[in-house]
């Protein structure tokens, strides 16, 4: 059983947690409002967030174009090749221009959005239902689907399953919309069972193939741009799944599925490597699973639980988590009260920290912990806290081409700009008085702890004969904070 | 007490080639890597490098799981044929290996490696009950386990623990952003990079306060070190008694999150220096084919020329996963592996390294033999790997085979060889390592793949390992 924490345990400390992990985290004084909602009314301002008007507008392409498949025809059909070189070209490009403005849209509903918990479940499901644009090739996919999951983020998971496997952007991801009765592709029926809902081990090489037939039929409309039934497609003879025979659909496997008791296990212990710890105790697994179970497989019900769990606020928990390259972003913009960089700055930090968003790696999603880290892009980071703390007037490195590139060579010049942070606002006269308040204060803000005191050392050192402290050294002193290892959790 | 053959800190700051750097950062792994160190006391299993000498292995990881039928072609056989109306590659393209192989059509730069004596194919290679699913089947490769097993730690960082105790953190370099699995270690080990010119800490200068500052976290007085011969060992000093800090959660091995991240962010400095000191003196070397794969072995060359004292340098191409419109696809990718291993040899070869590094490829399966609806084929078992190397015996390895319908399970190719023997070979042959505890205990045979091979009737008991210059 997930027992709730005392009532004397919430204080800033695990207010930030929340605030890190429902949300993207925020400054001190966020935080101090949160803490003062008390831990029920904080955990509802982020579950129930239904109630918080968010009028974000779709991006303006985001709609269906019936007239693709002609277009695209009309190219292959072009008169000679350069023309048709030309056209795919053009095409690509507009792909490639569309999907970073997808990919900033949403970071700046992560960032900025009034509905900070939605957008994490939401990124908790994409990493869960990975999709990628690599195969995909259409944002306007990409869109739906990220609308699919954030509408869907906290309702039933068998529902938002359903709403996913049918969603056109999975149908081609794994194949589903090439799959026919007279040969069942297998590709979705594996990975569902694998990835999404059971985990290897827990059904069959038959219980695949078997399925696999059931799925058959699903598939794209003729313009290719919504889902459609194909009745001549199906296989509509029986199939045994799980030991059981019967005529089933593909909504009837995947509803087969969810109510495998190991499916609220594979959940639960998704969800609690995403939001609480990477190597989950298997009795926290095993009572947030119930709490999955008995509640209809509802997620709302079973998020609630877990924020309120004094589980979720242990020791092992707290500051215990290797930041994802989208949390270590969004949490800087907060802890730095400064605009989230421009689209190529933020989009291209973000690919070479190894989370580029509608692009995991592979079908299974980001592994996260220990495996956002390397060597290069640890390097990465302290280089980027540079250039979010004092600007990035020295150019940095890679970034510069990497971002003409992204931009196709169009004249980027003030996108590439990130400006200094505006430092002096983070601090009181209090704060800035001597060294150890500065120190303090530091911590408190940008780690909601403590550094080792080695650490603390590098730093006492540094501004030992600064006094009073300028802004240069403020800001120096920032860059360090985030150079260290402490830095990297949350 | 057999765990404490140091008597001074300084005896230790001189065994260890991490000494001049080990600052701040003690947590467990400095005890284990200390402990083992005691068991080696004699040195005799730990690899000492000087970057000019010892031998190198170059891992290509094919990932997606490359068709080995349409990569090495039984361009004679019906079977083939008949399982292939659309995608099979006609016996006319085929580059010719011998009376039944031959290479896919885009695979020049392969085929004239293989004419020149440098390559040599490995057929069905495999393991028992193969895996279809990507994650699970790279994974068996990659940590070399059985496959109702999961190991934590891969081949390579049980190689690294074994072997390399208290190395250079660049004896293992992945070029790419995250890490192999086959890295995993005990005491981690390897440094990923992309780019060499954005690896690194930049401040205003190399000696601006910042920059100084940074760099102090790398450098403490020796006496910051813990006293290891007071018994208690790392474990009494590490995290000292302050509360709230972060990450004390323990990971696997024992160790925390923080643990970890004060160990990259050790390994990346170090690495950092070593790898700028020798881009700044060894210029890029031309002529590589434009693609990714080619770009990243034009920089292992640049890093072997100049002296890196690597073991294992790791790079990957993807794009194998071929469920629909095969042929366009997989072609493309071959002929790009192909062009770009052959233009790193080359380049090896002009910078007098060709003999100490051997390019091993692999996959984590094949694909059915049965071509699908869509032109393409669906997740399969064995295949063959490519093995390259001027000191190899080129020609083919492992027994090729049958296609016939009765033969196959489930619409796959059975293995004959082991992937493990592959490694096994590796270990043995070429990094001169014992393979058996990197292999938990199993011997699996060794193939004659090295020109200097023991007859392959010869019992394969491990050889001695070299000790380097």
């Amino acid at each position: 059983m997930l027992d709730q924490l005392p009532g004397n345990q919430w204080n800033k400390a695990t207010a930030a947690h929340l605030m890190n992990r429902a949300g993207f985290g925020g400054s001190p004084a966020a935080i101090e409002n949160l803490h003062a909602l008390g831990m029920n009314g904080a955990v509802s301002w982020f579950l129930n967030y239904d109630k918080i008007p968010d009028d974000t507008p779709a991006p303006d392409w985001a709609q269906p174009d019936p007239e693709m498949v002609t277009r695209k025809e009309a190219i292959k059909k072009a008169a000679d090749p350069e023309t048709k070189r030309m056209l795919d070209q053009q095409m690509y490009q507009q792909e490639n221009a569309e999907m970073a403005e997808l990919r900033y849209w949403w970071l700046r509903r992560m960032a900025l959005g009034p509905r900070p918990f939605q957008e994490k479940m939401t990124l908790f499901w994409h990493g869960h239902f990975a999709t990628s644009f690599e195969k995909v090739r259409n944002p306007y996919f990409l869109w739906l689907q990220n609308d699919t999951l954030r509408q869907n983020a906290t309702g039933n998971f068998s529902q938002l399953l359903i709403a996913v496997a049918e969603d056109p952007a999975m149908l081609v991801y794994l194949d589903g919309a090439q799959s026919h009765k007279s040969h069942p592709n297998e590709n979705f029926a594996r990975e569902v069972m694998e990835l999404f809902t059971l985990g290897e081990g827990n059904y069959t090489e038959q219980d695949i193939q078997q399925a696999a037939k059931a799925y058959t039929g699903w598939g794209l409309s003729r313009d290719q741009q919504h889902y459609q039934y194909h009745p001549g497609n199906h296989d509509d003879g029986p199939k045994t799944v799980f030991g059981q025979t019967g005529n089933y659909s593909g909504e009837d496997v995947l509803n087969m599925i969810c109510d495998q008791p190991k499916c609220s296990h594979f959940i639960a212990e998704r969800l609690w490597r995403f939001f609480v710890q990477d190597n989950p105790p298997p009795a926290c697994v095993d009572a947030l699973a119930d709490v999955l179970h008995k509640s209809g497989m509802d997620i709302r019900h079973t998020m609630s639980m877990l924020f309120r769990s004094k589980e979720f606020y242990s020791s092992s928990a707290m500051r215990a988590q290797i930041k994802s390259p989208v949390q270590w972003l969004i949490q800087a913009v907060h802890q730095l009260e400064a605009p989230l960089p421009t689209q190529p700055m933020s989009l291209v930090m973000l690919r070479q920290l190894g989370q580029e968003l509608f692009q995991p790696p592979n079908v299974k999603g980001w592994d996260g912990g220990i495996a956002w880290i390397t060597t290069n892009n640890l390097l990465d980071r302290y280089n980027y806290a540079a250039a979010l703390v004092e600007g990035n007037r020295v150019p940095l490195p890679g970034l510069q081409g990497q971002m003409r590139s992204l931009l196709n060579n169009v004249s980027p010049d003030g996108l590439l700009q990130i400006g200094p942070a505006d430092v002096t606002v983070l601090f009181s006269a209090v704060d800035l008085a001597d060294t150890q308040n500065f120190l303090s204060a530091l911590q408190a803000r940008f780690l909601n702890g403590d550094l080792k005191p080695q650490r603390q050392n590098v730093l006492a050192e540094f501004l030992k004969s600064r006094s009073p402290l300028e802004e240069a050294d403020i800001r120096k002193a920032i860059r360090l904070i985030m150079c260290m290892p402490e830095y990297q959790l949350t | 007490m057999n765990n404490t053959p140091f008597t001074t800190r300084r005896d230790f700051l001189r065994t260890t080639i991490l000494g001049g750097a080990l600052s701040w950062t003690v947590p467990s792994f400095v005890a284990q890597t200390f402990q083992a160190l005691g068991a080696q006391a004699d040195g005799s299993l730990t690899q000492i490098q000087t970057g000019t000498d010892g031998p190198i292995l170059v891992l290509i990881q094919l990932a997606g799981g490359n068709d080995g039928l349409n990569a090495v072609v039984p361009y004679t056989n019906d079977f083939y044929y008949n399982a292939r109306p659309n995608i099979g590659i006609k016996n006319d393209a085929v580059l010719t290996l011998n009376d039944t192989l031959g290479l896919n059509p885009g695979m020049t730069g392969f085929k004239d490696l293989f004419d020149n004596g440098h390559l040599s194919v490995v057929s069905g290679v495999g393991y028992p009950n193969p895996n279809r699913s990507h994650f699970r089947s790279t994974e068996i490769w990659q940590t070399a386990s059985d496959e109702d097993k999961y190991l934590a730690d891969g081949w390579l960082g049980r190689y690294f623990d074994n072997a390399c105790q208290g190395c250079d953190p660049t004896i293992a370099v992945n070029i790419g952003p995250r890490l192999p699995q086959a890295f995993a270690s005990h005491t981690p080990t390897g440094v990923s990079l992309e780019n060499p010119d954005s690896y690194r800490f930049i401040g205003a200068g190399p000696n601006d306060d910042e920059t100084v500052a940074y760099r102090s976290m790398y450098t403490t007085p020796d006496d910051a070190l813990p006293d290891f011969n007071s018994g208690g060992g790392a474990h009494a000093n590490s995290g000292g008694s302050v509360s709230m800090v972060s990450g004390t959660v323990m990971l696997q091995n024992g160790q925390s999150a923080l643990d970890f991240l004060e160990r990259t962010s050790m390994d990346a400095q170090v690495s950092s220096d070593k790898i700028r000191a020798i881009t700044s003196k060894t210029p890029m070397r031309s002529n590589y084919p434009n693609n990714g794969l080619a770009k990243n072995l034009q920089l292992v060359a640049r890093l072997i020329a100049g002296g890196l004292p690597s073991r294992i340098f790791y790079v990957s191409q993807g794009g194998y996963d071929t469920h629909t419109n095969q042929r366009g696809s997989q072609d493309a990718r071959l002929k790009e592996l192909s062009d770009s291993v052959k233009a790193f040899t080359d380049d090896l070869a002009s910078i007098g390294a060709f003999d100490r590094v051997l390019i091993m490829t692999f996959s984590e399966f094949g694909r059915r033999v049965q071509e699908n609806a869509s032109g393409g084929t669906d997740h399969g078992a064995a295949a063959p790997m490519f093995l390259i190397g001027s000191k190899i015996k080129s020609g083919l390895l492992g027994a090729e085979p049958s296609l016939d319908p009765k033969d196959l399970t489930d619409g796959d190719i059975k293995y004959n060889t082991d992937f493990r023997s592959v490694y096994a070979t590796l270990l043995q042959d070429w990094l001169k390592t014992n393979p058996l505890p990197i292999l938990g205990g199993k011997s699996y045979p060794t193939l004659p793949l090295l020109a200097d091979s023991p007859d392959p009737a010869t019992p394969t008991a491990a050889k001695p390992a070299k000790t380097g210059a």
